[in-house]
């Protein structure tokens, strides 16, 4: 990382103060682009930064922090397919307006359109498509963009629980593939996808390590101030013990995290199981974190005026967007099996 | 902080080294104490003549001075050549070597540290019957006569003391004030007069620990480390290396030895269960956490920035994982698990006998600051959450 990870930890927290909880949309968006956050994995010829996913991991982690709209993650996702995509003629212009705020947004499920010329389906988890000029769709051989008023396009929103981030479903019915936004093809486009993948997992992480971070000391800092029986919850052995658990988990999942993003890890599974792996197993630990953190706050972890219940609904939709922790842990465990005993 | 190359070529160097000097079929050897003790010190003279068995000891020593990415790499081979862990010596190299490096003289260093190197062998008199997890309410007596300490008392959980030719004694010299204020620290010799040992039959059929009874034991002034009433600080130092440094090697082995709960799992025909599938997968990521978690422990160390219960949260960490891991093997195994088979003496945490493995994962649940004492220490001193009043009081003596 050539940025200094405290540097850009501050200028984050500068925008995205601690506890600073659920900043508006727009603001944030405005913000984000204005610090030029958009540039960061850009490579340097292209006007960019050149930062690797070390840096965005420390971003994501911020926005986690304070749960801020999802927006970011998917333009970040449009930035990177972009980029990679070296035999696409639009690409320094594309990358000029997205740099330039232009919102570009993606499925942070996964999910596809069918068609090489025509394209049909129904692409959910789009953050904040009402407000973006094109969705960028990447099936397994095609990645295109996608303006989101093409004839045949609609876009509604997703009703979702978790109400840090919109999230949308963008329906294309035999919408036509315009070839001067046609990203990428073939072999090239399924290498840039696998990158993508593994962006959305390293992101959707960081956001749980920052969330969850943010979570348990909100919980500590209630069970301070909270008094009954003439002293501070604090106080209660059992109560320190279980936030101490917590704690324990949370650094173990850091450490994990932390570990693999710097490759060093021994994991027995295929390199490229390996961020999702990590992922689960981070956002499954916010799960846990949270569902502690509601119990500890009690009757004020209920109310829809605390916090508490935002960070859990944020963290259990973390645990599904990159997959399940039980396909995960299958995963894993398959291929273990096979390389171990 | 060697290359990567580095790395590699010290890989294949400790890898040849293993395959021509590590012992062989010693699990099937180890059935009584005598042969475990005749395996244990063979394998550490190789291993020190090596220079593989204190790597992370300074450089000014020999076998020492490897940075953390060497000593990883000789601590995986070990592992992964399924050869023994350094059961007997362990007391020696980590606890005593730790706190030798911090407190005594450069004479005294001189005098004791090579001599671990030759195999002198050191135990660890710290806890007694009425002070395990309140350490600090040690009772054995040290009277001050002339240039000498006169001890009483009794201390237990003493891994190997039974072998141990000196021992690491916690003691109190004096009942004023704060109970940890009382306390002083010494080098005792095992063979001095007055000092009985007695093992301590586990509920696994061995005897790694024991008591030590110390009726009018004389140990020199000059064998005290720090001053008169410092005990605790010193202390400290012993107890910081079991909950840091040996985590490294300790998690190392774990990742090691994961093969074995594979194997079980197989054994059994289980491999296509989809919930055994998930719950491999599960502590596959449980145990390379915790040696990330050590990992990053040991770079903070070294680069200053330790804060006071980091090293709780490695062994809290550590503790929880292993017990998972021998949980799994004995679940898988079944009834199998449940016949009586004879154990390895000295096998360390993985040997396969999965419910010897079980209950010997407890050693480090309990053992060195058990896993409720471990979270006091990370809620307080890490979480900043308060500690439990001073003034609470029952009748009688707390002493």
């Amino acid at each position: 990382m050539k940025i200094d990870r405290v540097e850009l930890q501050d200028s984050a927290r500068r925008i995205f103060a601690e506890g600073a909880l659920m900043p508006d949309r727009d603001k944030s968006w405005d913000s984000i682009v204005e610090m030029g956050w958009l540039a960061l994995s850009v490579p340097e010829d292209l006007g960019g930064l050149g930062e690797e996913r070390e840096a965005l991991a420390i971003l994501h982690m911020e926005l986690g922090r304070v749960l801020a709209p999802a927006s970011f993650l998917a333009a970040a996702l449009a930035v990177e397919a972009i980029a990679g995509a070296e035999g696409f003629a639009g690409r320094e212009e594309w990358i000029g307006r997205l740099i330039g705020g232009e919102l570009v947004t993606a499925s942070l499920g996964g999910s596809a359109a069918e068609g090489e010329t025509a394209l049909s389906g129904t692409l959910d988890a789009v953050p904040d498509a009402d407000k973006a000029s094109h969705v960028l769709m990447a099936s397994e051989t095609l990645i295109v963009l996608v303006p989101t008023d093409a004839a045949g396009l609609s876009v509604a929103e997703q009703t979702i629980w978790d109400d840090s981030r919109r999230l949308f479903t963008v329906t294309l019915a035999n919408v036509a593939v315009d070839d001067a936004l046609v990203v990428s093809r073939g072999p090239e486009a399924a290498r840039i996808i696998e990158g993508l993948r593994e962006h959305l997992y390293v992101a959707l992480a960081a956001d749980s390590l920052g969330g969850a971070a943010a979570l348990l000391s909100l919980t500590i800092d209630y069970l301070q101030m909270r008094r009954q029986f003439g002293r501070p919850l604090a106080l209660f052995q059992a109560l320190k013990h279980r936030c101490a658990d917590l704690k324990a988990l949370l650094d173990g999942a850091q450490a994990l995290f932390d570990t693999s993003l710097a490759g060093r890890t021994g994991l027995p599974i295929d390199r490229g199981s390996e961020a999702g792996a990590v992922m689960s197993h981070v956002a499954n630990t916010y799960a846990t974190v949270a569902e502690e953190a509601v119990q500890l706050h009690g009757g004020i972890g209920l109310t829809a005026e605390h916090h508490c219940h935002r960070f859990q609904k944020r963290a259990l939709l973390n645990g599904v967007l990159g997959g399940t922790n039980d396909d995960w842990l299958q995963v894993v465990g398959k291929q273990a099996l096979e390389r171990l005993g | 902080m060697s290359g990567t190359a580095d790395l590699k070529g010290l890989r294949q160097e400790v890898r040849a080294w293993l395959e021509a000097n590590a012992p062989k079929d010693w699990r099937e050897a180890a059935t009584d104490q005598g042969r475990f003790l005749e395996i244990q010190r063979g394998w550490f003279r190789k291993l020190a003549d090596a220079g593989y068995a204190v790597p992370h000891w300074p450089a000014n020593w020999p076998g020492g001075g490897r940075s953390l990415g060497e000593q990883k790499v000789i601590y995986e081979e070990i592992a992964r050549a399924d050869a023994p862990r350094l059961i007997l010596t362990f007391v020696s190299t980590y606890h005593a070597a730790a706190t030798l490096l911090e407190w005594a003289s450069a004479e005294q260093q001189a005098e004791l540290l090579p001599r671990i190197l030759e195999g002198e062998l050191w135990c660890q008199g710290f806890s007694e019957p009425n002070a395990g997890s309140d350490l600090a309410a040690v009772k054995t007596k040290a009277e001050r006569r002339g240039d000498v300490y006169v001890i009483n008392g009794q201390k237990t959980w003493s891994t190997m003391a039974q072998y141990a030719d000196k021992c690491l004694l916690l003691v109190r010299t004096s009942s004023d004030g704060a109970k940890q204020a009382g306390l002083t620290f010494l080098l005792m010799d095992m063979r001095a007069k007055g000092v009985t040992t007695r093992p301590i039959d586990q509920v696994t059929g061995d005897e790694e620990f024991a008591e030590l009874f110390l009726d009018d034991v004389e140990v020199p002034v000059s064998a005290r480390l720090g001053g008169e009433g410092q005990g605790w600080q010193v202390a400290q130092s012993t107890l910081a290396s079991e909950r840091g440094l040996t985590l490294l090697e300790l998690s190392e082995r774990l990742r090691g030895s994961l093969w074995r709960v594979g194997q079980a799992i197989k054994g059994r025909g289980r491999q296509a269960d989809a919930g055994i599938q998930r719950d491999f997968g599960q502590l596959v990521l449980r145990v390379e956490a915790c040696c990330a978690l050590a990992d990053q422990f040991l770079l903070k160390r070294i680069a200053g920035e330790e804060k006071v219960g980091d090293a709780s949260i490695v062994k809290l960490f550590y503790a929880r994982v292993l017990r998972e891991f021998t949980k799994l093997g004995l679940r898988v195994e079944g009834m199998a698990a449940q016949l009586r088979e004879p154990i390895t003496y000295g096998g360390g945490q993985e040997t396969g006998n999965w419910m010897a493995d079980f209950m010997n994962s407890y050693a480090w649940s309990i053992a060195g600051g058990s896993d409720e004492i471990q979270r006091n220490i990370i809620s307080e001193r890490l979480l900043g959450m308060p500690r439990e009043p001073k003034d609470w009081k029952v009748p009688g003596n707390s002493l």
